[in-house]
């Protein structure tokens, strides 16, 4: 019967943070609701210039020359829903499920158009509006300034913590270790290859996490009070992310046939092995404010032990540097394959993370909520696309036996 | 796995990962050995991705599109292009195939039998790798009936009149006569070769009457004189509408132009109806029509008169080839330099190829061309035997010739091309000729599809040109029109040259004028080059170009100065230049600029020309 009954229990005080070795305590749910809202716009270049994630599509006339250069500086902008659920099996080892949901993708392509040669035909040079009439004429229709996706789901992941087990110089220093791996299912979507606009969901081209990754994290706790809450926590996280190659279909030009008509030299499909990362995070959480405490029933009627549980209020800071391997694009075009490859070599990105959290699990309430705030572009990095994020969820805590 | 093991793993997977990306070549160097269908296998294996992506970027998704466009005009002149074959974007590729069927009569059996080589080795189809090999040709007459077409309905000029020039006490037209009765006036306006008038007075007004059967609209109208530009409302420029049809236009610069200059007024206007389809829409707008002219003191006859480079921003270089010996250079070897330009599309850059070829019997030779393209617009043999052409657009054309043969049931008339594209008699010269002599019969001998200009040359210092067209109304010349370059015309000029060490051809005829005989066939108009050619004026300012800077490095000429001439941005098409190529035949060597737009901003590369 017990089992049965939602149980609010006590915590351990890592489950607060955004510590690189946070594991829940055996037989405890952790359910996280966040909304994602996330955003990009530019891409950097070797030399850490910000270019637009689209090149200029030079267009030409048939004899006539340059007809003028279209210009998309487009920005795509993502709702998620992050679904989360962790389970503690150990003390020290810790399973989760994580469902990233697309509710809403919007493109604005924020097109504009540079004049190209004078059109003696015309008695004018083209204007954009000319333009897009001349390729209506051939069956190209005008490219939307606004595209927007529905709601899809991106490639879910699965993952495994493990605590390992600290040496005694640990125990007295307030050290911690802990190793992740984690591994997507191919849930999410690629693009679609006939549309002008248009993303897809999966973790590849969302480039927000690796296919596989393996995670080495320690954490280091400062100010530890007699209850084993600290004040101040430096963590750090080194991992490797693959990509596995993605089999993409090739546009055929149905809907597009100026602009996607790739099929007949690229190949039906082709394929792409995204460059894998090996990346490095540093982070400090610092808890401001503990709060006040009071016995209940997240820490068993125990007034103590409620002491034990994170603090109120946490403010953490992360930097994470990902180096980027090379792309490798596959196709029956190396000259096609380049012109894709050449934005995607070894380069890298720089994400600062801000993270305020505030925990009720002191004042009884077995929950946490967050916000945080992601920049890509603070630092600029190489040859990646930098995405800026807000989010905000909630967590709730739960052991059910 | 041991820790040094999987230590080892990984940097070699981060090495690879890492490893510098580069960009596959845009321009290839091949060699082909044996049988014609072996050298084709060789040449489609070897190229097969740029082949198909040649085909596909250029025709399917460029040039196939564009022709389509032009479908509701043709079809309207000839009903077979409404039929259900060449509907549902069949047109252009369908067009192409029915006239590649018909020219691949007049290639060899050899020849086709390296078409399937490629075909075999692409992966292409024969008839897709034919349509590849022939489409310059058919598309340059295809469009060159749409234009003229399409400028049957734009306004001409009816006349020209530099006012005064008729009592000013000069010979204004070099023609040994002061002041004769209607010095000065030019009705009908026929476009010149060369220049219009000389030693005009610099305050004289210019008066121009445009016609057009639905009017000019006086908004379009626009002068571009000595840098200055005047439309309508600007001081100095007058509209006068004669009648519905004719509007009379007078210039009279606001201030005087310099003394002693060469210089060009460009006229333009469109009618008063608006063309909707296709898009966009327009008025009908006829081409810029360039007077070239002096003013007092310049001192220079008409046979004399160059023009001038025009900086309006409205004109890019036309293909151009050039041909000097002897006295003209530095060690009396020739050459021959040619800047290509015709149709890159932003595509064509990316698939260009030396071939040298190495047939089991004949000479050797290389060709400057494109992936699955059999030939080039330049090459050179082992034998010393060289050649460049440029289009010449011409309505006497075998396009035109296979109308007018059907014209007698024109419901089933097509546009097919017949003879041979210049490049496969390019690749004939190479194959058969011995000297410059016998390149150019090589092209005489044979029926052209289309229009071309065309300098040989040996290793022995032969030199010669030819015009040609398809002559289809059996004329007598059979299209062709040797130039020598110490010819002369009737006024005394040299036809191409500075001397007798040079020729500089342009993309227009100078001998072959006029090319064909203005008539009306179904109702539309067919008149000559001059008077419809969008190269026409551009080349003859290219053209001249070239002859002031040959001529003031004379004697000094050798293969860097002209890598440098035809890499002059005044020369050079910043958007359709597909290769820049000098023969040296003393060093029987092909120096080759392409791979990039325009071709001259990557240096030369040498391919020897050897077995």
């Amino acid at each position: 019967m017990n089992r049965a009954l939602l149980v609010m229990v006590l915590l351990v005080s890592t489950v607060s943070s955004a510590m690189e070795t946070q594991v829940l305590p055996k037989n405890t749910f952790s359910f996280d609701f966040s909304y994602w809202r996330s955003s990009i716009d530019k891409q950097w270049n070797g030399d850490r210039k910000a270019i637009s994630l689209i090149e200029d599509n030079r267009r030409y006339e048939p004899g006539a020359g340059l007809q003028g250069i279209l210009r998309a500086r487009p920005k795509a902008e993502f709702d998620f829903l992050f679904i989360q659920a962790l389970y503690g099996i150990t003390d020290r080892l810790t399973a989760g499920i994580y469902v990233p949901i697309v509710l809403r993708s919007q493109v604005s392509t924020n097109l504009s158009w540079e004049e190209g040669d004078f059109q003696s035909q015309l008695g004018r040079r083209y204007s954009e509006d000319d333009f897009w009439a001349w390729a209506g004429s051939l069956g190209q229709p005008r490219v939307p300034s606004k595209w927007e996706g529905g709601v899809k789901l991106s490639d879910i992941v699965l993952g495994v913590r493990y605590l390992l087990p600290e040496f005694e110089w640990m125990t007295t220093h307030h050290f911690r270790w802990a190793t992740t791996l984690q591994v997507a299912l191919p849930t999410g979507t690629n693009f679609d290859p006939e549309e002008a606009v248009s993303v897809g969901t999966n973790l590849w081209e969302l480039h927000g996490a690796g296919d596989v990754e393996a995670h080495v994290s320690a954490d280091k706790a400062f100010f530890v009070d007699e209850f084993g809450v600290n004040r101040l926590n430096i963590g750090a996280d080194v991992f490797y992310a693959f990509f596995r190659p993605r089999q993409y279909t090739a546009g055929k030009g149905l809907k597009n046939p100026l602009l996607n008509n790739i099929a007949p030299y690229v190949g039906d499909t082709y394929t792409v092995d995204g460059g894998d990362w090996i990346a490095g995070t540093l982070s400090v959480d610092f808890a401001p404010f503990l709060g006040p405490t009071r016995a209940s029933i997240v820490s068993g009627g125990d007034e103590k032990k409620a002491n034990a549980l994170p603090p109120m209020l946490t403010l953490s800071l992360s930097y994470t540097r990902v180096q980027t391997f090379q792309s490798d694009w596959q196709s029956q075009s190396p000259l096609w394959d380049y012109d894709r490859e050449k934005n995607w070599q070894p380069g890298e990105k720089n994400i600062v993370r801000a993270t305020a959290t505030v925990s009720l699990l002191r004042v009884g309430l077995p929950l946490q909520v967050y916000a945080r705030y992601q920049s890509g572009d603070l630092i600029p990095g190489r040859f990646s696309r930098p995405a800026n994020i807000f989010s905000a969820g909630v967590r709730l805590i739960a052991k059910f036996w | 796995m041991n820790p040094r093991s999987f230590l080892s793993l990984t940097l070699a997977a981060a090495l690879v990962a890492c490893s510098p990306l580069n960009r596959p070549p845009t321009r290839e160097l091949i060699e082909l050995r044996g049988t014609p269908y072996d050298r084709g296998l060789q040449h489609g294996t070897q190229l097969k991705s740029k082949i198909r992506s040649f085909y596909t970027t250029l025709l399917t998704n460029s040039l196939f599109p564009y022709l389509s466009r032009e479908q509701p005009d043709i079809a309207s002149f000839l009903p077979e292009y409404a039929n259900e074959k060449y509907q549902n974007g069949n047109f252009a590729y369908q067009l192409m195939l029915d006239s590649a069927k018909n020219i691949e009569r007049s290639l060899g059996r050899a020849t086709r039998e390296e078409l399937q080589g490629i075909a075999d080795g692409s992966g292409l189809s024969y008839d897709q790798i034919l349509v590849l090999n022939t489409f310059v040709d058919t598309v340059l007459a295809v469009r060159g009936v749409a234009l003229a077409i399409r400028l049957a309905r734009a306004p001409l000029i009816k006349s020209i009149e530099f006012v005064g020039a008729a009592t000013d006490g000069v010979d204004n037209d070099s023609d040994g006569m002061i002041d004769e009765a209607g010095e000065g006036h030019f009705e009908p306006y026929v476009p010149e070769v060369f220049g219009t008038a000389v030693e005009l007075s610099p305050t004289a007004a210019i008066r121009i009457v445009l016609t057009e059967v639905d009017g000019i609209e006086p908004s379009t109208v626009r002068l571009f004189l000595d840098n200055q530009l005047y439309t309508a409302g600007s001081p100095g420029l007058e509209l006068t509408e004669l009648s519905p049809t004719d509007l009379q236009v007078t210039l009279t610069p606001p201030q005087p132009l310099a003394m002693g200059i060469t210089t060009t007024l460009v006229i333009g206007a469109g009618d008063k109806k608006l063309v909707e389809l296709p898009p966009p829409a327009r008025f009908s707008i006829m081409r810029d029509e360039e007077i070239a002219f002096t003013t007092r003191g310049a001192g220079v006859a008409r046979r004399d008169l160059r023009r001038v480079a025009l900086t309006d921003g409205r004109t890019r270089a036309p293909p151009v080839a050039i041909a000097v010996r002897r006295a003209m250079t530095a060690g009396g070897s020739p050459f021959i330099a040619h800047h290509f330009s015709l149709l890159d599309a932003n595509t064509a850059y990316k698939h260009t190829v030396a071939i040298r070829h190495v047939p089991e019997t004949g000479p050797a030779f290389v060709t400057i061309g494109w992936a699955g393209i059999v030939y080039g617009f330049a090459g050179m043999s082992e034998r010393g035997v060289g050649y460049a052409c440029n289009p010449s657009d011409t309505l006497d054309n075998s396009v035109v010739g296979s109308v007018l043969d059907q014209v007698a049931d024109i419901s089933k008339a097509k546009l097919i091309g017949k003879g041979m594209p210049i490049g496969f008699l390019g690749r004939r010269m190479l194959e058969q000729a011995t000297d410059a002599a016998s390149a150019r019969d090589v092209i005489a001998a044979a029926e052209r599809v289309y229009g071309w200009t065309c300098v040989t040359a040996d290793a022995t210092g032969g030199m010669e040109a030819i015009e040609v067209d398809s002559d289809i109304f059996n004329d007598g010349s059979k299209g062709n029109f040797p130039i020598a370059s110490t010819e002369l015309d009737l006024l005394g000029r040299r036809y191409a040259s500075t001397s007798d060490d040079d020729f500089v051809l342009g993309s227009n005829f100078v001998k072959n004028v006029p090319d064909i005989a203005s008539l009306n066939v179904a109702g539309q108009r067919i008149i000559p080059q001059r008077q419809w050619s969008g190269f026409f004026y551009r080349s003859r300012r290219a053209a001249d170009g070239v002859k002031n800077r040959i001529e003031a490095a004379r004697g000094t000429i050798d293969a860097e100065f002209l890598q440098a001439l035809v890499g002059d941005p005044q020369f050079v098409d910043q958007s359709d230049s597909m290769n820049a190529v000098v023969l040296d035949f003393a060093k029987l060597e092909v120096r080759s600029a392409m791979g990039a737009v325009p071709a001259t901003s990557v240096p030369f590369e040498v391919t020897e020309v050897r077995p």
